[in-house]
């Protein structure tokens, strides 16, 4: 049987499978020039990886390291479509999974930073209010709720939710880091739902995602601030510790500032 | 600020990456430049469609794509304005033991660089960045057909400018 050298390469190279690779080294074992062959392809590319090699000690460029270890909403880029950030908001989810446990506040990802692209580049959904100011500024790397957000977060209480206000403020309750959190839910035809711990005198948003009705509703329908989707649902569940804040819980919350006891 | 083991791991493995995206990069571009600007590119990109990444896919794979399609884009933009050079070499390497290991290493870069760009290519993923053929051929979106016979003409054609010492 001839045996190509092509075949003499993937032998080398350890691509064959089974039966091929047994073929071949029947061959081997009669044929001294094949033999010799291999040993060619194999010598050839051990010689091409040591010329390669110094390559991975050189130093990396300082400009590349920090690009690698950016997170996305730092690359100026806000283009970004409502089904790349679900998706993301899908993933985000599963590497929750593995994250589960770990303190609240140090968990921000990469999707988190496409939902921050996602809230600044979509104004146009958000109503009125929207072009007055932001509701979210980058603060290191994090996302914190800014303008008629943040006050939102910081003064009112689920039960003022009104289909006029631009927030409205779903559930409350302590997280396992010590932290406040609440749910929120913004006006407009896109209506994002989020997450946000008040943490360092700033409302770190921990979580952003489309509220769980929005897809399909017809302009100036509005979610109901209890209807969590099940990313935010699934947020609140890790980040929970004991129960919601009843609504007397909230208003001392509240008047403390949203600073806990820890 | 500490980030979460999830997002940390994939920053993390793109920057334990970024040698091997270097190397396959100046192999593509020929020129250490412009392979530093097409990793940035590409790692850029690949933070933002982290979404598009496949769990079960290699990383390594994966970013060697983004890294070849930001070549191409570039190099339509440019619409080939700009003549690559041949084997510029980085004035900047460590790690050389010695002249003749020096050498060693600048005839088969030489080799390489007088390969045609497939054939180099396909050798620079599969010899020196170790993928297996299939990945490879992932990697520049060809069969597995064509991948092995590219890689085996690269073959036989750096085996006769190296000569046979090995």
């Amino acid at each position: 049987m001839t045996i190509s050298d092509e075949t003499l390469m993937a032998f080398a190279d350890g691509e064959l499978d089974d039966a091929a690779r047994a073929a071949v080294e029947l061959a081997l074992r009669t044929d001294p020039q094949l033999a010799k062959r291999v040993a060619e392809h194999r010598a050839l590319r051990q010689r091409i990886q040591a010329a390669y090699s110094a390559e991975l000690s050189e130093p990396v460029p300082e400009r590349l390291l920090s690009a690698a270890k950016r997170r996305a909403d730092a690359s100026g880029t806000n283009v970004v479509n409502l089904q790349d950030a679900r998706d993301a908001m899908a993933r985000d989810a599963i590497a929750r999974d593995t994250a589960r446990a770990r303190p609240l506040r140090t968990w921000w990802g990469p999707a988190g930073s496409i939902a921050a692209s996602l809230i600044i580049g979509l104004g146009l959904g958000y109503g009125r209010w929207h072009q007055s100011a932001p509701l979210t500024r980058n603060a290191g790397g994090a996302l914190v709720a800014s303008g008629q957000l943040a006050q939102g977060l910081s003064q009112q209480l689920a039960a003022d939710g009104s289909a006029a206000a631009a927030v409205q403020i779903g559930i409350s309750f302590l997280a396992r880091s010590g932290d406040y959190c609440r749910t929120f839910v913004l006006s407009g035809a896109i209506s994002p739902a989020g997450v946000a711990c008040h943490h360092g005198q700033e409302w770190q948003i921990l979580t952003l995602s489309q509220s769980a009705a929005s897809g399909s509703a017809t302009a100036g329908y509005r979610t109901a601030a209890s209807e969590m989707s099940p990313a935010i649902l699934q947020a609140v569940q890790e980040l929970i510790s004991g129960e919601p804040l009843d609504a007397t819980a909230e208003a001392a919350a509240r008047s403390k500032g949203w600073n806990s006891a820890r | 600020m500490n980030t979460s083991e999830a997002s940390q791991t994939i920053h993390e493995q793109i920057v334990t990456l970024l040698p091997r995206l270097r190397r396959f990069a100046r192999n593509l571009t020929h020129n250490p430049h412009d392979a530093d600007d097409v990793v940035q590119i590409a790692v850029e990109r690949a933070l933002l469609r982290l979404d598009q990444w496949r769990r079960d896919a290699r990383l390594d794979s994966w970013m060697f794509k983004i890294v070849r399609n930001a070549w191409i884009d570039e190099l339509r933009s440019r619409g080939r304005r700009d003549k690559v050079f041949l084997a510029e070499e980085a004035g900047d390497h460590v790690g050389i033991e010695s002249i003749e290991n020096e050498a060693t290493r600048m005839s088969v870069h030489a080799a390489m660089a007088r390969l045609p760009e497939d054939q180099r290519v396909a050798v620079s993923l599969v010899l020196i960045e170790g993928l297996p053929y299939k990945e490879a051929a992932e990697v520049l979106e060809v069969p597995i057909g064509t991948l092995t016979s590219r890689l085996a003409r690269g073959r036989q054609a750096l085996q006769a400018l190296l000569g046979d010492e090995g």
